[in-house]
């Protein structure tokens, strides 16, 4: 059974819907990331978790509980904050120690887990600094510090690196997944940048729109996508339509025969295929999945030139090597790699 | 950053600086030295005076419980409003609008409008007289607790929106981080919204203070011969007895008052707050 299940989630604010019909599952001992563009809802998607807003309409259940109704100070969940949220006017001890302290623990055993939890992030003999007198990357180390303390049942960050440097960005990631596999916890992290989780997670569930449009692990998703929006994500930039003939075979728009690596259930479907695994050779060359066209664009790129030939199912955009030159204007022969090739609905 | 150095800027500040000398810093220090040269010579003996006089010590120990007890009502009364206004409510401008609405009449008309309502046949004493707690109206005019209803009213406006002011300034994320690591509504409040909104309760006591310590309309009209405060002191040394000397004896004591008191308003917060 998951540890968390949102089922046929609605909610929004006032009259302005923003998840409808949401659903996720997590189980125990996951990373996942919730992947998705400014606005889709991730943010909502967290706070309903956390119990900061009731949905309209579904039910959160959390090892097999309704939590949909439980106060938030009762869910024993995490909240790392964009902002990260750090009391001002406490320590970092203090901070660190605010959970524990809420939860009534005696002095001894909240000094000793707090500078415990110091040590583990990094931030031993901060303990008396105040939040603005630290770094970005300091504060948000308290802020997981304080989230961890709790020992919570689940740990939300929403997009916690958005305000370091690159570098920085970096290293904390690594440093989150390290804690995260030194202390087994569930955690559910927001973020849009594709690479950071990618990095990550154990699962990686693309939104879209109020909807999760796939949830798989990195590789799958970067491998296999499922829709044309998380295929546009992950870096596919040629669609074009197919008719199913047979086993892995396929006719394009143009009626060019059309061989695959995988095969696909219904009749006409969408293929798409990466720029790097188009290969551009002079036109009428005898080669696999073959398709003619006219140099539009080329555009120097440093290691390689990127092309932009028009054909008669669309627009490609292909990858060439450096010593490839084709001029504007010329016609060539297009082939797709028949096992790159991806089938989406 | 840094602005140039340029001698105009400095210019712009000159009219309210002339204003403040010469309508307040020099008639203050005239004040002052009224007081310090009874008789052309420099003496205490205004203030020994004063201070030996039983009249007068009760005056200042009066004024300066009323003035606290107000301010404490004031908070009490003023903190769930502001929490309330700048947290929870949905038509904050209109709420704020009530808030200060108070502020619109003048002091003169509140304070008649507390003696028609709590005079012996105010619908206060009707009510206590009708529900049965008391057989006969009771004395709720001219006395100290008609003066601190007075004065709460007169002032919770200005807790309120210096309250607000601060409150608006505590982002949300807090309150819900506090929650989340456990606290109910109370706890957060007294552990998150209560020390962050200490600088706005001084801000308000210190106003709330001086405004009482140096009202004259609401204790000369809800106070009665028997309850005199400073500023009403003041007015009965200069304008019945025409004693200057005197008057500005009690005007020096209570600006020190004020001061002081609010001095210590300030120091006490920074012991809840060292961010504040
Ligand atoms: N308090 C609010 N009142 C009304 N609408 C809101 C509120 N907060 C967010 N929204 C709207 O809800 C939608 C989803 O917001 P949300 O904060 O969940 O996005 P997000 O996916 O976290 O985006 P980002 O990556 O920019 O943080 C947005 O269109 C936003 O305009
Ligand atoms: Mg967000």
């Amino acid at each position: 059974m998951a540890l968390l299940e949102l089922k046929n989630i609605t909610a929004g604010y006032d009259q302005n819907i923003i998840l409808k019909d949401f659903n996720i599952s997590v189980e125990k001992g996951e990373f996942v990331s919730l992947l998705g563009s400014s606005g889709c809802g991730k943010t909502t998607c967290l706070r309903l978790i956390a119990g900061f807003a009731d949905p309209m309409n579904g039910q959160i259940l959390f090892n097999g509980k309704d939590y949909t109704g439980v106060p938030l100070h009762k869910r024993n969940f995490g909240f790392v904050f964009q902002s990260y949220a750090l009391f001002p006017h406490l320590t970092v001890f203090d901070n660190v120690a605010f959970g524990l302290k809420m939860r009534k623990m005696d002095k001894e055993t909240i000094r000793r887990e707090v500078l415990d939890m110091l040590k583990v992030v990094d931030l031993e003999g901060f303990e008396n600094r105040y939040p603005r007198e630290m770094s970005g990357g300091q504060r948000q180390r308290v802020a997981l510090a304080r989230a961890l303390v709790i020992k919570p049942d689940l740990l939300m960050f929403d997009e916690p690196l958005s305000n370091l440097d690159a570098k920085l960005r970096v290293k904390m990631r690594v440093e989150i997944r390290k804690l995260q596999q030194k202390l087994g916890f569930t955690a559910i992290y927001v973020t849009h940048d594709q690479e950071e989780c990618f990095a990550i997670s154990d699962k990686v569930a693309i939104m879209n729109k109020g909807v999760i449009e796939q949830m798989d692990t990195p590789s799958e998703i970067y491998n296999k996508p499922k829709t044309e929006f998380i295929a546009r994500f992950v870096g596919f930039e040629n669609f074009f339509d197919l008719t199913r003939t047979g086993s892995c075979a396929f006719k394009a728009a143009n009626g060019a025969e059309i061989v695959t690596g995988s095969d696909h259930a219904s009749h006409s479907c969408k293929g798409c295929i990466r720029p790097g695994d188009v290969s551009v050779h002079a036109a009428g060359a005898d080669v696999v999945n073959a398709i003619e066209g006219r140099v539009m664009v080329s555009t120097f790129l440093g290691q390689h030139n990127q092309l932009n030939v028009m054909t008669d199912i669309g627009e490609f955009v292909v990858s060439t090597d450096q010593t490839q030159v084709f001029p504007v204007g010329e016609t060539v022969t297009l082939s797709l790699a028949a096992n790159k090739i991806i089938l989406i609905d | 950053m840094n602005r140039k150095k340029n001698f105009v800027w400095p210019l712009l500040v000159l009219p309210g600086v002339l204003f403040v000398t010469v309508f307040m810093l020099i008639p203050l220090f005239s004040l002052c030295l009224t007081s310090f040269f009874p008789d052309q010579t420099f003496s205490l003996s205004s203030y020994f005076s004063l201070f030996k006089d039983q009249y007068f010590q009760q005056t200042f120990v009066r004024s300066i419980r009323l003035s606290l007890l107000s301010t404490f009502m004031c908070a009490l009364l003023g903190f769930p409003s502001a929490y309330y206004i700048s947290k929870y409510s949905r038509h904050k401008g209109m709420m704020m609008a009530f808030a200060v609405f108070p502020m619109f009449t003048s002091p003169v008309v509140r304070s008649f409008s507390w003696m028609v309502i709590l005079g012996k046949r105010g619908i206060v004493n009707n009510f206590l007289v009708w529900s049965g707690l008391f057989a006969k109206p009771q004395d709720l005019l001219y006395n100290e607790f008609s003066m601190t209803v007075g004065f709460v009213q007169l002032f919770l406006p200005q807790m309120i929106l210096a309250l607000i002011g601060v409150m608006d300034n505590i982002p949300d994320d807090l309150t819900l981080a506090a929650g989340n690591l456990g606290a109910t509504r109370i706890g957060s409040f007294i552990h998150v919204i209560f020390p962050l909104s200490i600088s706005g309760l001084v801000t308000g006591s210190v106003l709330v203070f001086t405004g009482c310590m140096t009202a004259y309309t609401t204790p000369q009209l809800l106070g009665g011969t028997d309850t005199r405060v400073l500023a009403t002191m003041v007015y009965q040394y200069a304008m019945s007895l025409r004693d200057w000397t005197q008057a500005s004896v009690v005007a020096v004591v209570m600006i020190v008052c004020t001061m002081a008191i609010s001095s210590i308003f300030n120091s006490m917060s920074r012991k809840i707050n060292p961010m504040a």
